[in-house]
């Protein structure tokens, strides 16, 4: 008896160390974003401002934020933490050779990306607006940018990954070690879970509402793009909202979907947007050159391939079940 | 004569009800909706103690509560409690509708996963 | 309008509002949104069936926006707004091929009517299709309940039919 009551105070005691699930529900940046941290509530309550901070500093639209005052004037000076996001933007640009552009923001306004207010620009006034594309022009000292005349930054392709990177951050210094970050799409699973197996994210299916598989990980971001997520339709052509920086076009490179896992947040979202503008050979060739980083793309004929890495991590669901894979390999 | 239209229209409604609501729920993983969007889903199959979390929208509140194997509305700002009195949700696959926040929890989707992207 | 007539729809809104709020105060039976008894209908059905669909309209229309006043959800406004049109169309329609003992053949119709037009509204609007499961719940439910409100308005018609009728001084 006595015995079956110590092993019962024991058993209160040890459930009562495990953390518990702390979450929380935010709807910002226009989207709809998940948090659940094992640990302190602090660290959610923390991580939520953190994102109302981000959202308020990094807006294309919000009037005061550190991104409309530069595109107001040309450039300026910036807080430390946009200076920091917007210089690994500039080599994320780089490493993509211009895949990526943050300074494509006229040609998504052309389009009606930005309002809703959807049209299909004219030949011209796309020339027009190209050339105003180019982030190489864009200059970071310190913490002061200077934008060529015209040029328009928006950080909108890469800011979710920043900041689920800065959350994950957050949450390990108040000591959880198990946590989960879903901002609208941009994934980042922290440590392992609490049961210690790994986090096992859901990748939707571009052409359906199930899914196309899963990808079991630990300490890691999941991020997808795709046409799919946004687009409009005039005279039976589908226009989706990725823009391809060098034709100014909707990009059109034989994608439907692109998932990106790695380490680090604000790549994998950056590459997702670059990779998906790329398409399968030049993608296939940046992740050959490059570490930190594994793929899942699906075509536009609904064929499925994914990176070395993933090979054994990735499991198809639904449809893509029994159908073939192809594993793109380093050689 | 109208009768007759009547009680068949009936039979045939209640042979509906009864196929839609006994009809046994597809998943372990609950999925809550606000607006045709998907907000959060829950495995219910995975939670070991009573978690607790709020839906807030700009038209309203609503605290659900997830238990082992079922999730239910436990309170709510709205104006005709109705998700509140829907009680637990977890064998039906009628869903818990709060119609003035336009919030839907259904039970669906493959329980192992712990989110989705895409 | 005349004032007579217009006194004469004024009192039976004033009738139809006091049993809408007075519905109100009765606590849901069923956790199904938009299972309700709809006793106002049945003033509704009264004043179609002896004075006619312009009346009845009128009466029908100044309910439903003054009772989403009174309950203070005007959010539904657009459900009980589109079901209540929709009924009103059925019972209108029907009114030509039924007899005076078929008063509640119209109101089963109507109860019908209105809870598909209320979920059609609101799987629309909210962008849940999820909804659809209640519909075969709310067709039972209206036969039900359009029974019961169809049986209590084809006896106040009964009633009140000749007195209504007399006011209207022809």
């Amino acid at each position: 008896m006595r015995r079956a009551f110590a092993l019962a105070l024991a058993v209160i005691a040890l459930s009562g160390c495990a953390p518990r699930a702390q979450s929380s529900t935010v709807f910002a940046m226009d989207t709809v974003m998940e948090l659940t941290a094992y640990g302190p509530r602090q660290a959610v309550d923390g991580a939520v401002s953190l994102i109302h901070e981000a959202e308020d500093r990094l807006s294309v639209t919000a009037e005061d934020s550190d991104i409309a005052r530069v595109n107001g004037s040309g450039g300026g000076e910036v807080d430390g933490d946009t200076a920091s996001l917007l210089k690994r933007a500039l080599e994320l640009c780089k490493l993509t050779d211009g895949a990526l552009d943050i300074t494509v923001y006229p040609l998504v306004r052309a389009w009606g990306f930005t309002t809703g207010a959807y049209r299909v620009p004219g030949e011209e006034e796309i020339g027009s607006l190209l050339e105003k594309v180019d982030y190489s022009a864009v200059t970071l000292e310190g913490n002061t940018v200077t934008l060529p005349e015209g040029a328009l930054l928006d950080l909108g392709a890469v800011a979710k990954g920043w900041v689920s990177d800065r959350i994950a951050a957050g949450f390990r210094e108040a000591g959880v070690r198990s946590g989960l970050i879903n901002l609208g799409g941009n994934v980042m699973a922290l440590g392992k879970k609490p049961d210690g197996s790994d986090w096992s994210v859901g990748i939707r299916d571009p052409f359906s509402e199930g899914l196309l598989g899963a990808v079991s990980v630990r300490d890691s971001a999941v991020v997808t793009s795709g046409g799919y997520q946004r687009y409009f339709e005039e005279n039976g052509v589908r226009y989706c909202h990725i823009i391809d920086p060098r034709t100014g076009r909707p990009a059109d490179s034989g994608l439907a979907s692109v998932t990106v896992v790695g380490a680090e947040g604000v790549l994998c979202d950056g590459l997702s947007t670059a990779v998906y503008v790329m398409g399968l050979e030049a993608a296939s060739q940046l992740w050959r050159e490059n570490s930190g980083f594994e793929l899942v793309l699906v075509t536009d004929g609904g064929e499925v391939l994914v990176t070395e890495g993933l090979e054994d991590v990735f499991k198809p669901m639904d449809v893509y079940k029994d159908g073939e894979i192809r594993v793109i390999r380093r050689d | 004569m109208w009768i007759i239209i009547i009680l068949i229209i009936l039979l045939i409604s209640l042979a509906a009800a009864a196929f839609l609501w006994l009809r046994p729920a597809t998943g372990e993983r609950a999925e809550i909706w606000v607006d045709g969007e998907l907000v959060r889903s829950v495995d219910l199959s995975k939670i070991q103690e009573p978690e607790r979390f709020t839906v807030e929208t700009d038209r309203g509140v609503n605290v659900i509560l997830a238990e082992p194997g079922r999730i239910r509305v436990e309170s709510a700002d709205c104006p005709d409690k109705v998700c509140v009195d829907a009680g637990w949700l977890s064998d039906s696959a009628a869903p818990i509708v709060c119609l003035p926040h336009r919030l839907v929890i259904r039970l669906s989707g493959d329980a192992s996963l712990d989110t989705e992207v895409g | 309008m005349g004032v007579r007539r217009l006194a004469r729809d004024a009192v039976l809104t004033a009738v139809a509002l006091t049993v809408f709020v007075v519905e109100l105060q009765i606590p849901e039976l069923v956790p199904i949104p938009g299972v309700k008894l709809g006793l106002a209908n049945i003033v509704t059905l009264v004043t179609l069936f002896t004075l006619g669909p312009w009346d009845a309209l009128a009466v029908l229309m100044a309910r439903i926006l003054l009772g989403a006043l009174f309950a203070g959800n005007v959010m539904a406004l657009l459900y009980s707004l589109t079901g209540g049109l929709l009924a009103f169309a059925v019972m209108t329609l029907m009114r030509k091929i039924l007899t005076n003992r078929q008063i509640w053949v119209a109101s089963v119709f109507a109860a019908m009517a209105h809870n598909v037009g209320q979920i059609g509204a609101a799987i629309l609007v909210a962008g849940t299709p999820e909804l659809l499961v209640y519909l075969p719940v709310l067709l039972v439910s209206g036969i039900v309940t359009g029974l019961f409100t169809g049986l209590a308005g084809q006896y106040a018609a009964g009633w009140l039919g000749k007195n209504l009728r007399k006011t209207d001084g022809k």
